[in-house]
């Protein structure tokens, strides 16, 4: 008895710590897809930027593990916690947006961002680029690379992610547009971790020998991609590309083993969600409006519900090392 | 006994702290929360009192979430008759699991494992792992999202299956048969009892309950996934024995698993209350298990001890 | 042979999985892909011999993907801060006997349940890894891939250390008074006892036992590429247990033996790529995998029945 309230006792303390008293902030709550993810890492860096620039206080808290119920049950908590404007990156679009649409209801404000959830469910969506400009940058790279004929193969994160499995039916309508001499021969998914990622590569490789390059959709996928091909000897013969952090590809871009490596400034993406989240809390950006000033990144475009941070970004050999994160 | 202190102490803290944690609406999240691992923490309370286990509860309701789905969607059966199948397939994949653990005398534990894998295979085969399955009717999602008769529907639900289970378990000769088959398997099968139909029962029954806290879980999230409930089973044998089941078998209650579902989710909803992260649930429900097991061993070492002063050996 | 059936059908089951692929997907053989899968799967291979003498002490471990985690974190770390090699594998070892050694304390000496205790071991484990470190990477300085060998000489190292542990144990397990303690107390621990050896101790040194080599596969694994990624080791307990009942190693404690499980393990981690090299969609790698579990204990029990 007396270890377990002691423990309690001590868990107490230390969230009576936390925040408490002085004048009300506001709260905004902010959720990554998963917590662990060295891409949400960055975004959360970016959101607290803007939450000392605001200041306002910034809940980051997201499921650890993969069930599908868990980010709503954060969302609910929320709700009971009362917090004033919710920004949530969506695992499950039709799931969460059951959680979402509870939220404003109770007048709680709510935005998404990275990953959408049903439109009647939130106030604006937050896109890094559109799922377009994800799926057809990607395609359009890859023919960039290898020309107009050959085989391709795309490591995602799991088969039921589902703005993956949207970028994925974005690839393949521009290849099948623009590009039908290419063919995707493959799609493993590498359970987000980076070992599996260099695992299935190096099957791929061999499974495949006409392969020609290796789309790697997830972020840890690119390194892990990257040395599977390094290690097989296939530098350059099979390239790969995909979408992943600076850096944690910075040493196999410089190498030539991965040829270009997309993503958006996630920095970014975290300051300019919470921005929009304060305006939309504070009553300051409300649906119809065509701009808003988004502190330090100046004014952004608003098309209909979505504010678009802009086109994917291309690190490549020459312009990698200008970036931090 | 113990377990109520730590819930009651638990629940003051968190009042303490959080603004908003001891309202009505919150009182109804934590309900509505634990309604799925709690349906499937009772249902692993006889397993686990036979001296048995199952891992693959949480894989199961992945399974029967999807295929009710898929029922309801691709073959265009009413809602309820859906439902309906989906109980019995959870209770025909429960009667797997049976019939390898009684016919072939195979260990719970590894039959279980495998169709850990199994069964979320399956689920993930089925659906291709892209397919999932949304727009239910709003009748039916009330069944998860909606209150009736001021509660939330599915907590009737679950006061209805834990009455069940409660009376099987402590009111009945099939309870006090559990019990003796996780005491003494061999000396059950001497006594007389038909301990292969009595395994059966509780691995059957386990079965068809994961299918009913699946279609609860559709209902609520409005979406039925391959994902579903990944890792529920580890949640329900944490409750259990929290609870003061003893994973060996032959000792426990289902209302001390009752209040174990009840400490973790108090504990989840409330950490979120006290602004904690995500991890810090994660560790202190490791921690809290770790201490009910050694605050047990600890409390018969003292008894012990206590005894053993009172009749001192010669 | 009827003693080793288990052993020898698991053998057998492999043998027919080389044969369909040598016939249709003759690429699996080639070698560089080849040696990266052993290399990759050396590993899992230590892990699960140390699984095999914990369930041969009829306990189970299912927190050694945690101590995977947290050691092969610790371990770059320390490479990063220039600590030279044989330091960092030395302390990769120890944090995971450290760790291995809480969970055996607890399981010995308070007779907890042991799967019970390495559940709780495993949340408590993982999810402070993840509150630390939050999924970033940690970056490997330059040499410390393939121990500074060339990499077709590192992969060779890595499955050659594997083996040769992998024959070491089975030959202490077998001629070794310690060995035969392992077997004696998973059999019957009261029995044990009274025959003067000391279950209590042998369970908590094979619990460290399995954390030490759960540290050095962390390194093995950490060797071989320049990044350490914190999710490494996840599902590792499901795989190394996996392999143990698929080759032979009894869940009911006293039975099992090494070489059934290098069995176990080669024929578990040939599924994916095998589905890759048939052209098979990947969504059937788990319920593949379960059957095959099922398949092999099922087998146990019709022959013990016959």
């Amino acid at each position: 008895m007396k270890p377990a309230l002691s423990l309690l006792l001590a868990v107490t303390l230390f969230a009576a710590c936390g925040k408490r008293g002085g004048a009300p902030k506001l709260t905004i709550a902010l959720m990554p897809k998963s917590k662990g993810n060295a891409y949400f890492l960055s975004c959360e860096k970016g959101a607290d930027d803007a939450a000392r620039e605001l200041g306002i206080d910034l809940i980051f808290d997201g499921p650890t593990d993969p069930d599908p119920a868990k980010q709503n049950e954060i969302v609910e908590n929320w709700i009971a916690l009362g917090v004033d404007a919710i920004a949530a990156a969506c695992e499950n679009k039709e799931g969460i947006s059951t959680a979402l649409r509870k939220a404003r209801q109770k007048g709680i404000k709510v935005i998404t961002y990275d990953a959408d959830a049903l439109p009647d469910a939130r106030e604006f969506f937050v896109n890094q680029a559109t799922v377009e400009g994800i799926g057809f940058g990607l395609m359009d790279e890859a023919a960039r690379q290898i020309g107009d004929e050959g085989e391709f193969a795309i490591i995602t994160a799991s088969l039921t992610a589902q703005n993956m499995i949207a970028w994925q039916k974005k690839i393949e309508e521009r290849r099948a547009a623009k590009y039908p001499g290419l063919k995707m021969v493959a799609l493993r998914p590498c359970d987000d971790a980076k070992d599996k990622a260099q695992s299935e590569a190096t099957t791929l490789l061999s499974a495949y020998p006409n392969l020609k390059l290796i789309i790697a959709i997830c972020s840890p996928a690119v390194p892990g991609a990257a040395e599977a091909v390094k290690q097989a000897g296939k530098m350059g013969v099979v390239k790969v590309i995909g979408l992943g952090l600076p850096s944690e590809n910075r040493a196999y871009v410089h190498a030539g083993v991965t040829q270009a490596v997309i993503l958006w400034k996630t920095l970014d993406l975290g300051y300019l969600t919470v921005q929009a989240a304060v305006a939309v809390a504070k009553g300051e950006l409300k649906p119809g409006a065509t701009k808003f000033v988004a502190g330090k990144l100046g004014e952004m475009k608003v098309e209909g519900d979505s504010i678009v941070l802009g086109q994917p970004f291309t690190f490549t050999k020459e312009n990698i090392d200008q970036f931090d994160f | 006994m113990l377990l109520l202190l730590v819930l009651l102490a638990e629940w003051c803290c968190f009042a303490a702290v959080g603004r908003r944690f001891g309202t009505l609406d919150n009182t109804f999240d934590i309900l509505r929360h634990s309604v799925e691992i709690g349906l499937l923490a009772l249902v692993m309370t006889p397993v686990i009192l036979t001296g048995g286990i199952d891992l693959s509860l949480g894989s199961l309701l992945g399974l029967c979430a999807i295929l009710f789905g898929k029922m309801w969607r691709d073959a265009h059966l009413p809602i309820a008759v859906a439902a309906v199948c989906t109980l019995g397939i959870g209770a025909l994949a429960g009667g797997l699991n049976a019939s390898l653990i009684t016919g072939l005398r195979l260990p719970p534990l590894i039959v279980t494992l495998g169709t850990y894998s199994l069964f979320r295979g399956l689920a993930e085969a089925i659906t291709r792992g892209v397919d999932t399955f949304t727009n239910f009717p709003q009748s039916f999602l009330n069944l998860g999202q909606e209150r009736f008769a001021g509660l939330p529907t599915q907590v009737w639900l679950f006061l209805a299956v834990a009455l069940g289970v409660w009376l099987l378990v402590h009111r009945t000769t099939f309870g006090r048969s559990f019990r003796a088959i996780g005491f003494a398997p061999e000396g059950a099968r001497y006594a007389g009892l038909p301990v292969a139909r009595r395994l059966a029962l509780v691995y059957v029954l386990a079965g068809a309950v994961a299918a009913l806290a699946a279609i609860i879980y559709t209902a609520r999230l409005g979406q039925a996934k391959a994902d579903a409930g990944v890792g529920y089973e580890l949640y329900a044998i944490t409750a259990v024995v929290l609870g003061g089941t003893s994973i060996f078998g032959g000792v426990g209650s289902v209302h001390g698993t009752l209040l174990g579902v009840a400490a973790i989710a108090v504990l989840n909803n409330g950490l979120v209350h006290a602004r904690q992260p995500r991890e810090v649930a994660g560790v202190l429900t490791g921690a809290l298990l770790l201490l009910a097991l050694t605050g047990g061993t600890l409390a018969k070492f003292l008894a012990g001890r206590r005894a053993r002063a009172h009749f001192p050996a010669r | 042979m009827t003693r080793h059936f288990r052993e020898l059908s698991v053998a057998a089951a492999l043998v027919l999985l080389l044969l369909v692929l040598a016939v249709a997907a003759p690429a699996f053989f080639e070698s560089q892909p080849l040696l990266s899968r052993l290399a990759r799967e050396a590993p899992t291979l230590v892990v699960a011999c140390g699984m095999a003498l914990v369930m041969i002490c009829r306990q189970i471990d299912i927190s050694v993907g945690s101590q995977f985690a947290v050691c092969s974190v610790c371990a770059g770390l320390l490479a990063a801060a220039r600590w030279p090699l044989p330091l960092v594998l030395g302390a990769s070892v120890l944090i995971g006997a450290a760790q291995g050694a809480f969970n055996g304390a607890l399981i010995a000496a308070l007779r907890l349940p042991s799967i019970v205790v390495t559940l709780a071991t495993m949340v408590i484990a993982r999810e402070s890894l993840r509150w630390g470190r939050q999924g970033a990477f940690v970056n490997l300085p330059d040499g410390l891939q393939w121990f500074g060998l060339a990499q077709r000489m590192g992969q060779g190292v890595l499955i050659g250390a594997a083996m040769l542990l992998l024959a070491a144990m089975a030959w202490a397990m077998k001629n070794l008074a310690a060995g035969r303690f392992i077997y004696a107390r998973g059999s019957d621990a009261e029995a044990a006892r009274l025959a003067g050896l000391r279950p209590r101790l042998t369970t908590f040194l094979i619990f460290v036992l399995m954390g030490a080599l759960t540290g050095l596969a962390a390194l093995m694994n950490v060797v071989q590429s320049p990044q350490v990624d914190p999710k490494s080791g996840m599902g590792l307990e499901l795989k190394a247990i996996a392999a143990a009942v698929v080759g032979g190693v009894a869940v009911s404690g006293g039975r099992g033996n090494l070489w059934g499980v290098l069995a176990g393990v080669l024929l578990l981690s040939c599924i994916n790529p095998a589905l890759t090299y048939l052209h098979i969609e990947a969504y059937w790698e788990k319920a593949i995998q379960g059957a095959i579990i099922l398949l092999a204990v099922a087998a146990e029990g019709v022959r013990r029945r016959l």
